[in-house]
């Protein structure tokens, strides 16, 4: 299924195929165009049963349960749970942010790596993918598909996507919430650098439209340490104002920041029920998405 | 605070070096892209409370450590107080030493002030280089160079003398000396213990001097060295009277003295007092309260031929040794001539009868009038007393040369007609009519001082109905209503020269009527006539020039002391056939110190300070303090390496991590 995606660079088809083990599990029912490994709120005609229920005129009567009838001379349709496919919709920030990387990757190559993993596994086990790139707008966005052309196109543009300009990244997951119908699987590549406060509102909104949300919370490893020893210019990348800063006065107060963002990041995301994964960009992403994968296998989706 | 390598101190902008350092660091920044600006930004918002704090310590510590290490290398002087000229070198320091007896006073580490005096000035001048170091010491008044500062402390001229000091007599030689030599730059030391005695505040002298200082071109420092310190319990022993007596059963020595503590202490305290007579001592102890006693001719049994000698009296040593003992010398009682020249004999025999009563009666005295053309060539021998009631002669006549060798003192009356010349630059004016009281007069010294027993003499029952006005430069020992002079000490080199401003006629005064007054004025001056008679003395030290020839031979006193400089020194000397005996001023009793202020108008707009020491004080005026400022820079050193020091911290991304639970995925398993 590879074929031609062999030779995006973010992609390691040594590593898609050790992870081509684990599938990819919905925490939530998921209502998809055909038959597939996760679970649907509908009836359907798989081999487990989930409940009888009085016929009622205009149900097929092959599914009517004559040994039922036998037994309590009442009309009784035997109904089987339905598995569906997913659809998985990956939201990609392009913002100027996503192209800070201290060291060999950005987080943007990094959130490239990701989701072209993800991507391709989820295609492999018959789901629908979706890709939406949103920076100051949506610049870019794919509907979830399960063809393997579908796949290089997402490939295609994960591959020529550019971290450049502001983020508006709360405007722009509200207005993809609305836009998105049906339930989905939305997984959010981004660093979240915007008040956290907003953040509870977008992933309230996106868990009222009963989208399954994953969020891999990009952070490079200088974001942490804030390891300068020169009075340093910081220019912003995503175009804001510069600042001069000596960071022997400022490295305290800005460790006092980064973790207060974290912890209201955090109580956040438990509350909220988002499948969070705060990643340093040094990590490796296989081990990342073998544990989200995991993760996801523990809490696959109840009906 | 001065230095001793001030050149140094140019350096000084180099401790904005670190402020500069930072500054330019501050414009060498590093720029960054960077994306979590977010967390930058409210870092910046947020207080920076200790890291600016911290900041500016650092800033200040590396300053401090600049400026110690260029403080040190310029050598500090511990000398604020004194003001000592930072930079250049002193051309020459001249040292005005008072080597008075009040000098000696001792503090309680046993070193007197002189010796502490001149321990400081070495400490002090070692540290001032000076091209040259010059001497004037109080008691032969005269420059002398030294080649470095401890030679003060070899010097003779650096030792304590009894003789009272005059320090404007100093400063004027200070003043010759500078005008003669013309140093570039001087520093002038005064050490002295501000004694009015030997400062004399109240002398016309200090503004002449004061003005001859100021008028020099060359810039001159004052550094005045003060010993004010006065010792309250001292006790100081003076005798007032020695008397030979011959009496049938054998003689006897009448000694009268007085001894004076400064606390007035109303317990009753008994201390012996020394006698020692022509060698032979002996030791009786008196009882003593209040500030005061006297012991009036006691009687001290002697030889029957021994008809000279000398004595010494002295009482236990306290803190000012030389003020404890009193030198003496006695003679048989000689006849206390007087001579009166009138032109007019009849109007002075009040005078003759007054002088020919003695006031002891053991006393031999008589009197003789002469006309003015009787004198020369009347006596070979000297008198105790001249009394001059005739017209002032002219000089370069025999009379006008008679009179400047009188020894003994004279006493002047106005003639009934009146002349132009003068006597010692004094003479009369015209008589005046008039009907006047003494109003004051000078009752603590001199003739009309009160008498022992404290009583003032009754002046102010004196009526003067014609007086003849005096002028020229004199003292006045009493003066009339208007400040018309009664009683006036010419002031000239000449031994005492006294001045009446009436005569003793009924019609003149009611000095003849009244007759204490007139008695206890001639008396007095036959008693410091007679001083000048046989062949014993009572010397003050310091007012008697040098010996000449064969000089002085020392009886008794300070044996360390120059044969030159007997003089100064207090002590029992033979001159040939007489007995010299030499004393402190009686000045030199008296504690009186100078006020500050003073002593600071005395030197006027001068450029003068000051410093006040005490008598022991072992620790220097001047220290070099370089190590205090060494000190200083290492502390700033290492508060600033203790401030820089990075915090131990554990990494913060551990640190962050463990809070955010990143390890496990968060929202797993809670969806719904």
């Amino acid at each position: 299924m590879l074929g031609d995606n062999r030779n995006r660079r973010f992609l390691d088809p040594q590593a898609l195929a050790r992870l081509a083990s684990m599938p990819l599990m919905a925490r939530r029912t998921m209502v998809g165009s055909v038959s597939g490994m996760h679970a649907s709120p509908h009836r359907g005609a798989s081999v487990e049963f989930a409940e009888y229920r009085r016929y009622i005129p205009g149900d097929d009567l092959r599914r009517l349960d004559w040994r039922a009838y036998g037994r309590t001379d009442r009309y009784y349709v035997k109904e089987f749970e339905a598995d569906t496919n997913l659809r998985m919709c990956l939201v990609l920030d392009t913002s100027g942010s996503m192209a800070f990387g201290s060291e060999q990757v950005t987080k943007l190559e990094y959130a490239r790596r990701l989701a072209g993993s993800l991507a391709y596994l989820a295609v492999q086990q018959g789901d629908a993918v979706g890709l939406t790139c949103i920076g100051k707008e949506i610049t870019r966005s794919i509907p979830p598909r399960r063809t393997a052309p579908h796949l290089r196109g997402i490939n295609d543009v994960l591959q020529h996507t550019e971290a450049t300009g502001e983020t508006e990244l709360v405007a722009r997951l509200h207005e993809f919430a609305e836009t998105t119908r049906g339930r989905a699987l939305v997984v959010i590549l981004s660093d979240l650098f915007v008040e956290p406060g907003s953040l509870r509102e977008v992933f309230d909104h996106l868990r009222f439209r009963k989208h399954d949300v994953a969020v891999f919370h990009l952070l490079d490893p200088q974001e942490f340490e804030f390891e300068f020893r020169r009075p340093t210019k910081f220019v912003d990348l995503e175009g804001g104002t510069a600042l001069l800063a000596d960071p022997s006065d400022i490295t305290d107060r800005y460790q006092k920041a980064l973790e207060d963002y974290l912890q209201q990041v955090r109580k956040i995301v438990l509350e909220s029920a988002v499948d969070y994964h705060r990643i340093t960009i040094d990590e490796d992403y296989e081990q990342v998405l073998l544990r989200f994968l995991s993760g996801r296998l523990r809490g696959r989706g109840l009906r | 605070m001065s230095f001793l390598q001030p050149a140094m101190l140019f350096a000084l902008p180099a401790i904005a070096l670190p402020i500069i350092i930072h500054l330019i660091n501050q414009r060498r920044f590093q720029t960054v892209n960077w994306a979590a600006m977010q967390f930058l930004l409210t870092a910046n918002k947020m207080s920076r409370g200790y890291a600016r704090i911290r900041q500016w310590l650092i800033l200040a510590a590396r300053t401090l450590a600049v400026a110690g290490l260029l403080f040190a290398v310029a050598r500090p002087l511990s000398s604020g107080l004194l003001g000592i000229a930072a930079g250049g070198q002193t051309d020459t320091t001249i040292v005005l030493l008072d080597r008075s007896a009040s000098m000696t006073q001792r503090g309680p580490e046993g070193e007197s002030k002189l010796q502490s005096g001149l321990n400081q000035l070495v400490d002090s001048l070692n540290l001032l280089p000076s091209g040259r170091y010059v001497l004037i010491d109080s008691a032969t008044g005269k420059p002398q160079e030294f080649e470095s500062p401890e030679d003060l402390l070899k010097a003779a001229e650096s030792k304590p003398v009894s003789a009272t000091a005059d320090l404007t007599k100093m400063l004027e030689t200070t003043e010759e000396y500078l005008r003669s030599n013309r140093p570039s730059r001087c520093e002038v030391w005064i050490c002295s213990d501000v004694r009015k005695a030997d400062w004399k505040p109240d002398s016309g002298q200090w503004e002449t001097v004061r003005r001859s200082l100021l008028e020099l071109p060359q810039m001159i420092r004052i550094h005045l060295l003060a010993y004010p310190d006065i010792d309250k319990r001292n006790r100081s022993l003076r005798v007032t009277s020695v008397q030979r007596i011959q009496r049938e059963q054998g003689a006897e020595l009448l000694l009268s003295l007085r001894i004076e503590q400064g606390a007035t202490e109303n317990e009753l305290t008994r201390f012996p007092i020394r006698l020692e007579i022509d060698g032979a001592r002996s030791e009786f102890e008196v009882e003593m309260s209040g500030s005061q006693f006297d012991l009036v001719n006691y009687a001290i049994p002697i030889d029957s031929n021994q008809t000279r000698g000398w004595g010494r009296v002295s009482i236990p040593s306290d803190s000012h040794p030389a003020d404890n003992e009193y030198f003496f010398v006695y003679d048989q009682s000689v006849e206390r001539k007087t001579w009166i020249v009138a032109e007019d004999p009849e109007a002075v025999v009040p005078l003759k009868l007054v002088a020919s009563v003695p006031p002891q009666p053991n006393i031999l005295c008589s009197a003789t009038i002469l006309t003015p053309k009787q004198v020369i060539g009347t006596a070979d021998d000297q008198p105790a007393l001249v009394i001059w009631q005739a017209a002032i002669p002219a000089p370069d006549t025999p009379l006008a040369s008679w009179l400047k060798q009188v020894k003994a003192p004279i006493l002047f009356f106005p003639p009934e007609q009146i002349g132009g010349e003068s006597y010692a630059g004094v003479g009369w004016t015209q008589w005046r009519e008039k009907e006047s009281k003494v109003s004051t007069w000078v009752g603590d010294q001199g003739l009309l001082s009160s008498t022992q027993s404290g009583a003032a003499l009754p002046l102010g029952e004196l009526t003067v109905q014609r007086a003849a006005g005096i002028q020229g430069a004199t003292i006045s020992l009493a003066t009339l209503d208007g400040d018309a002079p009664l009683l006036s000490q010419a002031i000239t080199e000449q031994g005492e020269v006294y001045f009446m401003g009436t005569t003793v006629a009924p019609t003149a005064s009611s000095l003849a009527t009244d007759g204490i007054v007139i008695y206890a004025i001639i008396q007095r001056a036959i008693a410091i006539g007679t001083q000048t008679q046989g062949n014993t003395r009572q010397l003050i030290a310091g007012t008697t020039p040098p010996p000449r020839g064969q000089g002085w031979q020392q009886i008794a006193g300070n044996s360390q002391s120059l044969s030159t400089d007997y003089p100064l020194h207090a002590g029992i000397y033979r001159d040939g056939e007489r007995l010299l005996a030499v004393n402190r001023s009686e000045a030199e009793d008296q504690a009186f110190i100078v006020p500050r202020d003073q002593v600071t108008s005395l030197f006027g707009d001068l450029d003068f300070d000051r410093i006040d020491d005490r008598a022991g004080n072992s620790s220097s005026l001047i220290q070099e303090i370089w190590r205090l400022f060494l000190i200083g820079m290492l502390i700033a050193l290492i508060a600033e390496a203790a401030l820089c020091l990075p915090k131990r911290v554990k990494s913060k991304r551990v640190s962050i991590a463990d809070q955010a639970g990143s390890d496990r995925p968060l929202g797993q398993g809670s969806a719904t």
